[in-house]
């Protein structure tokens, strides 16, 4: 494998990487809170969608990014709705809400620009960083990327900051681990928990812009095509905490970017087994094949004052 | 007297249950023809385009009912496991694994060779075994390790998607015989006696027999239900599992039994959909049924008659919203908005339920 072979895969690793990081690092954050989003799909595809629609009726990415924010809100508001005020069974709501937004977003998007339209849509300008982007051999390969790469890596280390060393953050942790204890210090649960599947909304529309506008520069009919469930997996094989789920979303990252890259090199792997092999990894997880797993100890349950 | 009590109360409670379900289903296709309008198309051309495809003609209502068949399988084991309080979110992935059983067994395991009807029986058992191995093992994880079965299903079912594909891409799978590039990535045909066969022996209305096989069994599950001492112990496991075990019932075989039979449903479901629609195997060859019919039983709210009714009516929605896209030009995902309110909607309003039930 040639050197130039190895920059190509460190970056589209890392490239194929970020969707998954962003929607999982916002879906920690609530799962950590107690609320699971099995809609993190869903709003990542309707993330992808505003982003899309937006950057090509503003001529703006970044206006589009704006509008794939806003997009988002209501879709995150619903999820927050029923499994907090309405205590719905959160894994039956996000199953509802993922179909109903690939419905909405397909039919709006033959609506506006028909069947099998291929347009261009205005993407996210490129940026690396400097002094790394002049490495020679690597420097453009990897760091050569999408300046929203570069935000969301930001944004998730602040996440990673705040929910460790704040009160904030101790509060989120809480309102899964000990929900009662927080409705005795004064704090609402209800408060908070609104506020984390917000927050999996934001990280899940900037993830389905990165998908987008950032990388592919089109929208196509259900685009994340199962990218928000690998981020629960891979929030499952980080057991829930922030380094090792950054770490399974560059593993399953680099799994995608082999199913291209094994075969440039001649190496004959079934394509499949590379597909399946982040939910397979996430299934042995889960099945306690790879230490011991702790989910928040209240994860799915809603609170009941 | 306190069991007519009871009984008018359950009686009152299923009627709310019916009425909440047929308004969330009505508002859904309301929700869709404001959608059909707001596209500009004229709805008496949408409502006209629909009806031919659901059931304009022999054919078209004989293929409403072969959807129906998979979505019920699929929706009946998801009431049965639901009564023991799993949910069995893995019918996309058991749908797949009999859909590949079903194959193997129907094109080399042999099956074309045995004599009566059992050239088409065989594959179907194949089928729903493997299905049902696939929810088994959910069942062992939930068993041994405590996994919750929603998430391990759901796992699962995205590698069963994948594993068709990998069937259907390699020749040492199940691919057929490759002569030229132009060699699709699919099964052979399975053969004519592994076809199951229909009950007109015609092809334009090509009901089968899996029609009164799943009824049958929809009935077998609605009296063990509601009427043996299994469908007592699993509404028991499902209630209180600590104080299930204090009066002796046996909750790991319990857990393990239902969810390898919710398993092999929708195995079962793979096998209709295969040697009574298809006839090849072909990547993405569950195509949503799994999860459809998971929405089927949830419509149901634990019955199964329910299951049956919103089993047809998602057959229904799913061919008439075919010929929509193709009549009229709406696109059929407006089939899947209308799915997608129903189950939020249904979901949302169990808060209401819970209520009334609790008295607050």
């Amino acid at each position: 494998m040639s050197v130039e072979m190895v920059a190509v895969f460190a970056g589209s690793s890392i490239r194929l990487a970020m969707p998954l990081l962003l929607s999982a690092a916002g879906e920690l954050v609530s799962e950590r809170a107690g609320v699971l989003n099995m809609s993190v799909e869903g709003m990542m595809l309707m993330g992808a969608f505003g982003g899309a629609m937006g950057s090509l009726y503003t001529g703006s990415p970044v206006l589009g990014l704006l509008i794939g924010i806003v997009a988002v809100i209501p879709v995150a508001a619903l999820q927050a709705f029923l499994s907090n005020t309405l205590r719905a069974n959160q894994i039956v709501t996000g199953i509802g809400i993922n179909i109903l937004v690939l419905g909405a977003t397909t039919t709006a998007y033959r609506a506006i620009l028909g069947s099998r339209s291929r347009t261009e849509i205005p993407g996210l300008d490129k940026w690396a960083p400097p002094f790394l982007g002049d490495i020679p051999w690597f420097g453009d390969a990897v760091f050569h990327q999408t300046w929203l790469l570069y935000a969301g890596l930001v944004v998730v280390a602040i996440a990673a900051w705040v929910m460790r060393y704040t009160a904030l953050g101790l509060a989120v942790h809480a309102a899964g681990a000990e929900p009662r204890a927080v409705d005795k210090s004064g704090l609402s649960v209800t408060r908070i928990r609104y506020g984390a599947v917000f927050f999996t909304g934001f990280m899940s529309a900037l993830a389905g812009c990165f998908l987008s506008i950032g990388d592919i520069h089109t929208f196509t009919e259900g685009m994340t095509n199962g990218g928000g469930y690998l981020a629960l997996a891979a929030v499952i094989f980080g057991n829930w905490k922030i380094g090792r789920t950054v770490l399974a979303c560059l593993f399953f990252g680099a799994a995608t970017a082999l199913q291209f890259q094994l075969p440039a090199m001649g190496i004959n792997v079934p394509n499949a087994l590379l597909i399946m092999l982040p939910y397979l990894m996430a299934l042995l997880a889960v099945g306690g094949l790879v230490g011991r797993q702790s989910a928040p100890a209240y994860l799915t349950q809603a609170f009941v004052r | 007297m306190t069991t007519m009590a009871i009984n008018l109360w359950q009686q009152a409670r299923l009627q709310t249950a019916i009425w909440i379900s047929l308004a969330a289903v009505l508002f859904a296709i309301l929700v869709g023809l404001v959608l059909v309008a707001s596209m500009g198309v004229p709805l008496t051309d949408a409502i006209s385009a629909f009806a031919e495809g659901a059931w304009g003609s022999p054919y078209a209502i004989a293929a409403s009912v072969n959807r129906a068949l998979a979505l019920g399988l699929v929706g009946v084991g998801f009431v049965l496991a639901n009564r023991a309080n799993l949910t069995n979110v893995g019918g996309e992935g058991q749908i797949a694994l009999g859909g590949i059983a079903a194959t193997a067994m129907s094109l080399y395991g042999g099956a074309s060779h045995l004599p009566g009807p059992l050239p088409f029986i065989v594959p179907m058992i194949a089928a729903a075994l493997a299905g049902g191995a696939w929810g088994g093992i959910a069942g062992v994880l939930k068993a041994k390790v405590g996994t919750n079965e929603v998430i391990s299903t759901l796992l699962m079912s995205f590698i069963a998607v994948w594993l068709v594909y990998w069937c259907v891409q390699s020749e040492s799978l199940l691919r057929q015989p490759m002569h030229n590039t132009a060699t699709l990535p699919e099964s052979l045909e399975i053969p004519e006696v592994t076809k199951i066969p229909l009950l007109t022996g015609d092809y334009s209305m090509p009901l089968h027999w899996g029609l009164p096989i799943a009824l049958v069994l929809a009935v077998i599950v609605a009296i063990v239900l509601d009427k043996t001492v299994f469908g007592l112990r699993l509404r028991a496991v499902g209630l209180n599992p600590v104080a299930a075990r204090r009066a002796g019932i046996a909750i790991v075989p319990s857990i393990l039994l239902v969810l390898f039979l919710a398993g092999a449903l929708g195995g079962l479901a793979g096998a209709f959909m295969l040697q009574g629609d298809q006839y090849s195997l072909k990547a993405r060859f569950s195509s949503g049924y799994g999860f459809d019919g998971l929405v089927v039983g949830l419509l149901a709210r634990g019955s199964v008659p329910g299951v049956i009714a919103s089993a047809l009516l998602f057959g229904f929605l799913r061919s008439g919203g075919i010929n929509m896209e193709l009549a009229a030009g709406i696109p059929s995902a407006i089939v899947m908005v209308i799915q997608g309110v129903i189950i939020v909607t249904l979901a949302g309003a169990a808060f209401w339920m819970e209520r009334k039930r609790s008295g607050k």
